[in-house]
């Protein structure tokens, strides 16, 4: 145990003295974290707020007015700032100055073409279907009624290709963009839906009658332009978490950033034992009294102690500047775990690999595609559930979740379901790595 | 008992045809320096690989102050101390952090530990530089420091593998004087290189390798009975290309009975130098070949190696 530890203090030592591996592993991910917060917000505040977005509203009619309603409702208008304009021209230079981040152009004909058959009432009969109250569509003249479901039926019969609503973004407003069109989609997600069964009662009025009926249009008919913009959209954008801290790029990034340079550290470690061999060490070492397997788990050990220095030191770093990682209890644990999965995976790169040249390049792609797959640069609540599933091959991606959790305000407890998830994980990498070891060691 | 008993041993990497080191046998006695002397690739490292217990003989047995290297390995790495051919040492680490890390390594520690690396550090004449990183260190002081850890625990056999390659005369005289140091003391020495004057001037006994065979074993004093009288010549030619053109056409004359070239250089073994020189003359100048210089030695090991091999010991 004694040269066991003598081995992995040897392997700190000798990694905290290399200023390459410094740079590597503590002064890059702080650099990437900074920058990466600095983009897209620190603090503990929303990371969007008073985005400048234009609405150039140009319906003849009303059911454009559901946007509006998004825009000003209390969850966007937090993040959104939006100017109505009149002036298209005016409006598309102004975002192509990068004056504001978007322009949107809802089409004049956009209600005429969204549901034609309300539209035709209003240009016929002189009725609104859409403000009127059940009494006064149950009131209605059966002739009135009767001409209702002959313009029902014209519109069914009608061809109409989709509307558009254009979002006219500028190139330096990336992420704005992007969750503007994020909130204009899930608008006109719900806009559809309440389309399609506004159309389903109407259909039950007009072509099979009845009194019931007639309540049921007027209210759709009624609800149809306020419904849309005020009830809760289905899928909120900014991520609340349970401990009433909202979500922010500095939290999310500070501790993506450390498993994705952990990963790094422990690839390169791994990588030692090759560049040992070569070195001579290794032959020394493996004549001087101490068994083969000592050797080997004391620079595993102290590839593992070195990680979990480096993992407390960017923590330590990254709550100095603000960044809040979770109860210190869940978080230390995390910690280790992670290192030791992590330490698996240069285990199993080091085992395999011939020569320490190839560990090394194995090591960066393997590191570079985890951090790619396992949300390391982006939410990984953004990626489809398939990758997120693929993922968990990796440590990072339950070092993502894990952190992700604790920062949502759940503790250690909670964590323990995905704590065991990596334990299973760390095995099968140690199990596949024995055997290219016992390879090497004979060899 | 031998201290180093080994038998019939022999190494086939699968990577190659050929052994390696083939069914050698010799014996180390205790307070011994005994020299495996032979060209780079002969088979010394290999021997003393095997004999460290890195590699696995492919056949033979060896016994280490009476542990089998197979099946009591623990027991050999106990008894010897390694001074590999390459600087086993952590650039990084100071001289004092690497003879520390070694001794732990060979069960050493407390203040016995600290005491001995105070002690080297006095005896390789680096103790002013203890805490000075090794990467900042001369050739010549990492080949000390080098030796100095394969000293670590005073063990029974030192293995030194080529140790005064590549280093400056001084060093290289400290490192030889230091090992004769250890003889007086009745330390046991295995000794391997490719300069036949280091081997002659430290060694009890001397084994010839080549080409993974021991093809003589005994003194200086048996092994130069095997060339008699012969002395050795050598020739520097002006025409780097035409030595072994000479060295052919010598090989047919009576009075030389080994001849090699190399580089320009034409090495011959001769029963009397001054019958053989003026034939030697002769033939060169029948070549068109002119001599820079003529060097005339006394027998040596470099004869013998000639006379065993026919090759030149660096050939």
């Amino acid at each position: 145990m004694r040269k066991l530890i003598t081995l992995a203090l040897k392997e700190v030592r000798l990694t905290f003295r290399d200023v390459g591996a410094l740079v590597t592993m503590l002064v890059t991910p702080l650099g990437l974290t900074l920058a990466m917060a600095a983009a897209f917000g620190m603090g503990g505040s929303n990371t969007f707020a008073d985005v400048p977005v234009l609405l150039l509203n140009q319906d003849e009619g009303k059911f454009s007015n559901f946007l509006s309603a998004v825009f000003e409702s209390a969850e966007v208008s937090a993040l959104l700032a939006v100017e109505t304009v009149s002036d298209e021209a005016a409006a598309r230079a102004r975002v192509d100055a990068a004056e504001v981040a978007a322009l949107v152009i809802v089409p004049s004909d956009f209600s005429q073409r969204t549901l034609p058959f309300l539209a035709a009432t209003e240009s016929e009969l002189g009725l609104d279907l859409t403000t009127l109250s059940q009494t006064e569509v149950e009131a209605l003249p059966p002739e009135t009624t009767q001409r209702l479901a002959q313009l029902y039926q014209q519109s069914l019969a009608s061809e109409r290709d989709p509307v558009s609503i254009e979002i006219y973004g500028s190139p330096e407003w990336p992420i704005s963009t992007t969750v503007l069109k994020g909130i204009v989609a899930q608008a006109v997600e719900r806009l559809n839906i309440t389309i399609q069964s506004t159309t389903q009662l109407l259909s039950r009025l007009f072509i099979q009658g009845g009194g019931e009926s007639q309540s049921l249009a007027a209210a759709a008919g009624g609800g149809l332009t306020t419904n849309v913009g005020t009830t809760e959209l289905p899928v909120r954008l900014n991520i609340i978490s349970p401990s009433g801290r909202p979500f922010n790029w500095l939290d999310y990034i500070s501790a993506s950033m450390a498993v994705f340079f952990l990963m790094f550290t422990v690839t390169s470690g791994g990588r030692t034992l090759l560049a040992e061999r070569v070195a001579g060490t290794l032959p020394r070492l493996l004549i001087s009294p101490t068994p083969a397997l000592t050797i080997l788990w004391g620079k595993m050990a102290g590839t593992a102690l070195t990680g979990m220095l480096q993992m407390c030191l960017l923590w330590g770093a990254t709550t100095l500047i603000g960044a809040y990682w979770g109860t210190p209890s869940g978080v230390l644990v995390a910690i280790m775990m992670l290192v030791l999965s992590a330490t698996g995976v240069g285990a199993l790169i080091s085992a395999w690999a011939k020569t320490s040249g190839q560990a090394g390049a194995l090591g960066t792609a393997v590191t570079l595609t985890a951090a790619a797959l396992s949300g390391s640069f982006f939410p990984r609540v953004g990626m489809p559930a398939w990758l997120r599933s693929v993922s968990l091959i990796l440590p990072n991606a339950w070092g993502i979740e894990i952190f992700s959790a604790l920062q949502s305000g759940q503790g250690l407890v909670d964590i323990l379901p995905l704590l065991g998830g990596v334990l299973l994980l760390t095995l099968v990498y140690y199990a596949a790595a024995l055997p290219g070891f016992r390879r090497q060691f004979e060899g | 008992m031998a201290l180093v008993a080994v038998n019939h041993l022999t190494k086939k990497y699968k990577s190659s045809d050929r052994k390696a080191v083939d069914d050698v046998s010799f014996e180390i006695h205790s307070g011994e320096i005994f020299s495996l002397l032979g060209p780079n690739g002969a088979g010394k490292t290999t021997t003393i690989s095997m004999l460290s217990t890195l590699l696995r003989p492919t056949a033979g047995t060896a016994n280490v102050n009476g542990y089998n290297v197979q099946r009591e390995p623990m027991g050999v790495r106990r008894s010897i101390g390694v001074v590999p051919q390459e600087l086993a040492l952590y650039a990084e680490l100071s001289a004092e952090e690497n003879l520390r890390f070694w001794g732990e390594m060979q069960g050493l520690g407390g203040a016995a530990l600290q005491t001995e690396i105070a002690e080297k550090l006095e005896l390789m004449d680096l103790t002013a530089r203890a805490r000075d990183r090794v990467k900042t260190f001369s050739g010549g002081m990492k080949r000390r420091l080098n030796l100095a850890v394969g000293l670590l625990g005073n063990p029974p056999l030192v293995i030194l593998d080529e140790p005064t390659v590549a280093i400056d005369p001084q060093s290289r005289r400290y490192i030889l004087d230091y090992i004769k140091e250890l003889h007086a003391q009745g330390v046991s020495v295995l000794y391997t290189t490719h300069y036949m004057e280091e081997a002659q001037e430290l060694s009890d006994r001397i084994g010839i390798i080549d080409q993974g065979k021991l093809i003589a074993l005994g003194s200086w004093e048996e092994l130069a009975q095997l060339v008699g009288q012969d002395e050795t010549l050598h020739l520097k030619l002006h025409q780097v290309d035409g030595g072994q053109r000479l060295a052919e056409a010598l090989s047919t004359l009576k009075s030389i009975h080994q001849s090699s070239a190399h580089d320009g250089e034409v090495v011959l073994n001769v029963k009397a130098a001054e019958v053989a020189l003026p034939f030697v003359l002769a033939k060169a100048s029948e070549l068109g070949l002119s001599i820079h210089t003529v060097e005339i030695r006394e027998p040596n090991l470099e004869t013998v190696f000639l006379h065993l091999t026919g090759r030149a010991l660096r050939d």
